[in-house]
């Protein structure tokens, strides 16, 4: 029943925090609870969000039984976390064990590429988390000295100690529409693992730069 | 809280493609076989993680064995020109590969992406590149690392010419070695490599090759491979009396898309995709606005009317098959 494409989840009375509108199914009795505005995150986080445009709605889902979550078909990946902390973007999350913690990130200029606002959602705790990639995620490896390119748009996550770099390759070419469209990457260096998926987000015409 | 135990995904069990039989001359490389997706690098501590406390495996069965971890890849352990997964494909680049925008989602290494109008390709692209109309949408990589690629998470397939030639949708080529030549087919849409070397296609499901004679649905059409180029065919009965002569002349009406196909005859191999989604492309429209330079004044008024009657149509009704009506006006 619990394809690549759907999280099945075992509930005894813990909650566990998802994305809004992702549950299919369910057995048992669950109790779902829309999260307020504050999002579980105090005052301050939710002013945080609200200036980042870092949009993530979670619900809170509590009860005894088994829920079963996708969201659009897109793979779910998951991630256990022991202290550390995963960034990702707010639309590739899927759901979070009660326990972790929820928080902004600002990463400056890298959302205005992926369309994704200038902050993304950080995670922090132990527990695991569902993240959400179209087509199966791959996680790369970043060591000293062997830094990683990515293109904004097929990055979903990252954790570790890793340090982000905007690379911009932009020249008089881009300007005259000649550019080599890989003009925008992000360079991750330092050590850590980084997620992506296989597509590239919003596609289509005049998508790419 | 358990989560129960995931399919092994990102592991061995990968669908693998039923072994295509070897065609001809085009060899298409299976899936690597990974047994055992190479060794976790250590980090972060995976396997095993401990259930929290207090939370029992799911209603008495035994606790579920942790779920299967992402796929974990450094520069090391990235393939050798070879799939990543269905999806990804990893080049070993060393040298110059020709790429297509936006495929690049990663690369370890040394790389620089140069436009195809840069001044030192000037030998390689006059001598590989015979496209203007495709230019625009290609760059070359040189230098040294794994180069990932990835389409719209679509499978990818690897293939090796020898010393023959191969049409395939434009869109659908991600990347050919520079020993390979690049020529524009007279199909539109299409183009074709010749020479020996290796390229990588998108297709959206898994690659089906088939024996001509036959006729196939121009959206699922992949390729071919040492085939003269297709005619199109078209169902009679769909031109017949007073309502097929409208739909034939303004590309409207009750058609059920599969009145046109492109015939294949002659001695070679068909590759088909398993899907009829196709993605309007740059090149389409820069191809037809070239096109509209053979009109004349009556010409581009018509082509001003219909245009015109399709943007309603389109703001008016939901966005349908968006440009079948044009293309078929000037098909």
């Amino acid at each position: 029943m619990n394809g690549p494409r759907m999280l099945a989840v075992d509930l005894m009375g813990e909650t566990i925090r998802a994305l809004n509108g992702s549950m299919v199914a369910y057995e048992g009795q669950m109790q779902f609870k829309r999260q307020g505005m504050t999002g579980g995150e105090g005052l301050m986080g939710a002013v945080r969000r609200r200036v980042a445009g870092e949009s993530v709605t979670l619900m809170e889902i509590t009860g005894q039984g088994t829920v079963y979550l996708a969201h659009e078909a897109t793979e779910v990946n998951l991630v256990p976390l022991q202290g550390d902390t995963l960034l990702v973007e707010s639309e590739s999350l899927l759901a979070l064990d009660g326990q972790l913690r929820t928080g902004v990130q600002f990463t400056g200029l890298r959302g205005v590429t992926t369309g994704q606002g200038l902050a993304t959602t950080k995670v922090e705790g132990h527990g695991t988390v569902a993240i959400l990639s179209d087509g199966p995620a791959i996680a790369l490896e970043v060591v000293q000295g062997q830094p990683l390119s990515v293109d904004p748009q097929a990055y979903v996550a990252h954790r570790g100690q890793l340090q982000q770099d905007f690379v911009t390759d932009v020249n008089w070419r881009t300007m005259l529409g000649q550019g080599s469209g890989e003009s925008f990457q992000l360079r991750f260096s330092g050590h850590g693992l980084v997620y992506i998926q296989p597509a590239e987000r919003g596609d289509g015409l005049g998508a790419e730069v | 809280m358990g989560y129960p135990p995931q399919p092994p995904y990102g592991q061995p069990g990968y669908p693998q493609q039923p072994g295509h039989p070897q065609q001809g001359g085009y060899p298409q490389q299976g899936y690597p076989q990974q047994p055992g997706y190479p060794p976790q690098g250590g980090y972060p501590p995976q396997g095993g993680y401990p259930p929290p406390p207090g939370a029992p495996g799911g209603y008495g069965a035994p606790p579920p064995p942790p779920p299967a971890p992402v796929a974990t890849f450094n520069a090391a352990t990235l393939p050798d020109d070879d799939n990543v997964n269905p999806y990804a494909f990893s080049v070993n680049l060393n040298g110059q590969w020709f790429i297509q925008k936006g495929k690049m989602i990663a690369y370890y290494g040394q790389i620089k992406f140069e436009a195809l109008s840069a001044g030192p390709l000037d030998a390689l692209v006059a001598g590989h590149f015979h496209s203007p109309l495709y230019a625009q949408d290609w760059v070359v990589a040189q230098g040294q690392g794994k180069l990932l690629l990835g389409d719209r998470g679509f499978d990818l397939n690897s293939f090796d010419l020898e010393d023959g030639n191969l049409t395939i949708r434009a869109n659908n080529l991600l990347a050919f070695d520079p020993r390979l030549t690049l020529k524009q087919s007279i199909i539109p849409g299409f183009l074709t490599l010749l020479g020996t070397g290796k390229f990588i296609a998108s297709s959206n499901g898994p690659v089906h090759f088939v024996e001509p004679p036959l006729r196939v649905d121009p959206q699922s059409l992949l390729g071919w491979a040492d085939l003269p180029s297709p005619c199109h065919h078209y169902d009679h009965s769909y031109m017949r009396g007073v309502l097929g002569m409208a739909r034939g002349m303004f590309g409207i009406g009750g058609t059920s898309g599969e009145e046109h196909q492109f015939e294949f005859s002659g001695q070679g191999t068909v590759l088909m995709q398993s899907s009829e989604q196709v993605r309007e492309s740059p090149a389409m429209l820069r191809e037809l606005e070239a096109q509209v330079g053979m009109l004349g004044v009556g010409g581009l008024q018509r082509l001003n009317q219909v245009i015109g009657q399709r943007l309603s149509a389109e703001q008016g009704g939901g966005r349908s098959s968006g440009r079948s009506g044009l293309m078929d006006l000037l098909d």
